[in-house]
This record gives structure tokens, sequence and C-alpha cells, in this order.
């Protein structure tokens, strides 16, 4: 109590000021120990929260673009025509073309171009491997749909978006597959 | 007269289908031990077997269509090619006997011909369209994608990375170890590893089941819209688990309670000894099953 008293003396000028005033006692080894014990996530920082936010955000704005884009992506029972894609309605340019769900034009222009070859491809397999692939690829449709329908009652739900996406590259990869196996006749 | 005329038209016709039926091939070159042997039959069957020569040896059956077998050797590269008239799928079978040094790299793509390889230590591509395959690995690398063949890989529990893709085909792999990464539209993935650092599954339609022990901070995550997914999987150092489904079954042997989340669906999440792993499972409609235990 006795600091408060002596601040209370008058000062004329800070040429009367000590140049220094020394603490009664050594404080860097508390400090340095509570610096040691302290981990960096227990003192969160401005910066800290505000890459916590940024990162939020960034996801939401993911989030809602999936869902836009899914909204912009015309569902296959919304009137494409599309038939379904059994053996005994195996692919066509059309269907391929109304298949086409994504809106990027890229996306769609590769699908058209490998649904047409490995349509070309199936026609010349061996009849039970042109059943088993359509099969195949009609289970990623029906897929595709349950996840749709299945959106369509939780939109927001994480799981079923991404599902849905693994979906559409699952049916890249068969197509991809199929279109390089067709060259494996051709030889080496 | 006319007796004379009729056995020269039997005789004719015997030559003819004679010509027309099976021929053999041979053929021997001389290989590195470890280069690279690429096969290519349309149809029929192709059996690849390592051995200790440095040689390719090479014998076929072929069947009428067939046009020609081309081996051509260069350096660290044999070619074995079937070549039939037409390009055409399924036309003209061969059944190949192939043995190649053991520590060749193998690349073998067929369309509807089964493929059999045994006691080849090095890496192997092999593509099949519609022919099953069997194939022996060691340590090395395998890549193989099946269009609606089905699959067996059988491993020594010897770590390499492995990626195994099929359409509609079953997939059965057995005593693999290290990196996995497997998938399938409608067919089934059997899958036991001796050892796992990471594994990659996912399914359209078909079926995951799955048995082997976990690495100490392994990665397991597997997805399917459809398809069950049945994982009993141990792991040193145990790990975190994350379970969701939108409308299937979750169950798991060491008495965790599912909760139902935000939304529709059910999830389950916990950890298991120190959390050193994590194994993620989700489904659609598919139910998922997680036992820590083998």
């Amino acid at each position: 109590m006795s600091g408060p008293e002596e601040r209370k003396v008058k000062v004329n000028s800070l040429a009367e000021l000590p140049a220094a005033i020394e603490p009664g006692r050594d404080l860097w080894p508390a400090i340095q120990a509570r610096l040691k014990s302290a981990p960096l996530s227990q003192a969160p920082s401005r910066f800290t929260r505000l890459r916590w936010l940024a990162a939020a955000a960034m996801v939401a704005s993911v989030a809602v673009g999936v869902w836009i884009g899914r909204d912009l992506w015309p569902l296959p029972s919304s009137g494409t025509g599309a038939p379904p894609l059994t053996a005994q309605h195996p692919l066509t340019e059309g269907a391929a073309v109304n298949a086409a769900y994504m809106s990027d034009p890229r996306y769609r222009r590769e699908r058209a171009a490998l649904m047409k070859s490995v349509q070309a491809q199936l026609e010349t397999m061996p009849p039970q491997t042109r059943a088993k692939v359509a099969a195949s690829l009609a289970a990623i449709e029906s897929a595709k749909k349950d996840l749709e329908n299945a959106l369509g009652k939780d939109p927001s739900n994480a799981l079923l978006q991404e599902l849905l996406i693994n979906t559409y590259q699952d049916e890249m990869r068969v197509l991809t597959d199929v279109h390089e196996a067709g060259d494996a006749g051709r030889g080496i | 007269m006319r007796i004379t005329y009729q056995l020269m038209a039997c005789l004719v016709t015997l030559v003819a289908s004679a010509a027309a039926a099976a021929t053999t091939f041979d053929k021997q070159v001389d290989a590195e031990a470890r280069g690279v042997v690429e096969i290519s039959n349309t149809s029929g069957s192709v059996e690849v077997s390592g051995w200790d020569k440095p040689q390719v040896s090479v014998h076929a059956e072929l069947g009428g269509a067939v046009e020609r077998v081309e081996v051509t050797s260069e350096p660290g590269r044999t070619l074995i090619k079937v070549l039939v008239p037409g390009h055409s799928w399924g036309d003209g079978e061969a059944k190949l006997h192939v043995q190649v040094p053991k520590g060749s790299e193998l690349h073998l793509s067929t369309v509807s011909a089964n493929a059999n390889v045994s006691g080849v230590l090095g890496v192997q591509r092999l593509t099949v369209v519609s022919g099953d395959v069997v194939t022996e690995i060691a340590g090395a690398d395998l890549e193989l994608k099946s269009v609606s063949g089905d699959v067996k890989v059988r491993g020594h529990g010897q770590s390499a990375r492995l990626y195994v893709s099929s359409v509609s085909g079953d997939v059965h792999l057995e005593h693999g170890a290290g990196d996995l990464e497997i998938s399938s539209v409608s067919g089934t993935l059997a899958v036991t590893l001796d050892s796992a650092r990471l594994v990659r599954a996912r399914t359209t339609s078909g079926d995951l089941r799955f048995e082997g022990k976990l690495t100490r901070a392994a990665s397991f995550e597997a997805t399917s819209v459809s398809g069950d997914l049945k994982v009993r999987a141990p792991a040193e150092g145990g790990y975190s688990y994350d379970l969701s489904s939108f409308s299937g079954d979750i169950d798991n042997c060491f008495g965790a309670k599912r909760e139902k989340s935000g939304g529709v669906g059910h999830s389950l999440s916990g950890t298991l000894g120190d959390g050193a792993g994590h194994v993620r499972l989700k489904t659609m409609s598919g139910d998922i099953e997680l036992c820590d235990r083998s």
C-alpha cells in the first residue's frame, strides 16, 4: 500500500523521475514458466477466431454451392424422357445427352462422348457381359435417383450430398474403365 | 466310281476340318529378370506363372479364327499378342500358357479370356472385361480393373499398394496388406487383410465385407449407396469411428448406442482405445456393422 502513497509525491519535471525502476524481484522465471505451460490452443487469438469463422463460411458457401448446383441439374423425373438403362434398353445417344445432369459444360461433353463410345463398345461385347455392364450402369442410375429423392426430403443432408457426388464420380470411373477395357481387345 | 468320289469328298472335308481345328504355337525368348512382360488376348484363357529362368516361354493352343501370336522381345520388355482378324471381341479363342521371370512386371489385358497368375513377384497391371481373374500377389503393387468378370486375389501378407476396381464382378481378396483402394458398382467386395494402413472402399449397390487388422493410426473409409458395410477391424492403438446412414441400420459389437442426427438419418461416433486411427462408414440405405474384434 505504500506505492500509491509514493506516487502522490509532486513531480515538477520529467527529469526528476528515475530513468528506470527495477522490480523488487526477478519476474522472468515466472513469465517463462507460464509461457511454457500454456498451450497455444488455450489462448485463442483474434486471428485464430477469424480463421475458424472464415473456414466455416467457406464450408457453408461450398454446401450452398453444391445445393444450388444440384437445383440446376434437371432431375431424371423432370421429363427428360431418358429411358431406364437396362439390358433391354441400352444406352442411346439421346439418353446419353438427356442423362447429363451436371451443369458444367465440360463434364456434359465428356460424359456424352464417353456414353457414345461405351455404347459402341457394348454392342461388340459378348451378350452376357453387355447385360452385366448395362445392369451396373442401371444400378448407378437408380442410386442417383434414390439419392436425389432422399435429398428432396432432407435437402441439407451432407451425407446424401457426399454420396451423390461419389455416385457421379463412380459413374465416370465406370464409363472410363469400360472405355479403356475396349482397347484390351485391340492389343497393346 | 461314285464311292471313290464320296471317299475323296470325305477326305477333303477331314483335311479341311483338321486345318481349321486348333493349332499350337511355341516360342521362347530371352528376357530380363525384372523386365516388363505385356500380354494381350481377346478370348480363351491366359495362364501366367513365374519361374527362375531369364526367359519368357509361350505355349498357345489357337482356335481357327486366330491369325497368329506375336512374341517380340526388346531390352526390358517382352510383348505377347494374340491377333484376331477384324478385332472383334470374343472372336477366336487362344489358350495361352506363359512362363516369365518371377521378378517381372506383368501387364495383362484380356476381353473375355479368363486369367490365372501365380508366382509373379513384380508389379501387376491387369485389365479384364468379362473374363474371371485369379492372381497371386507378393510385396509389389497391383492394379486390377475388371468390368464384369469375378476377381480373386491372394496375397501373402506382404505390404503393397493395391488398387482393385470392378463394375459388376465380385471381388475376393485375401491375405493382402498395406494400402487398398477398392471399388465396385454392383459386385460384392469380400476382403481380408493381414494388416491395413489405408483402406478406401466404395460400392453403389454391392456389399462390402472386410476383416483385417489395422495398423496404428490407420485410416479406413467406406461408402455405399444401398450396399451393406460389414467391417471387423481390430486396431493397434484403437480408432475413432464415425458411422452414418440415411435409412440403414447401424450396429456394433462394442455396445455403443446409436444417436439420431439433426436431420433424417442415424449416426454413431466414438473412440475405441487410444483413438490413434479412424474408421468412417457411410451409406444411404445399406446397413452398417462395425466390430473391433476379428
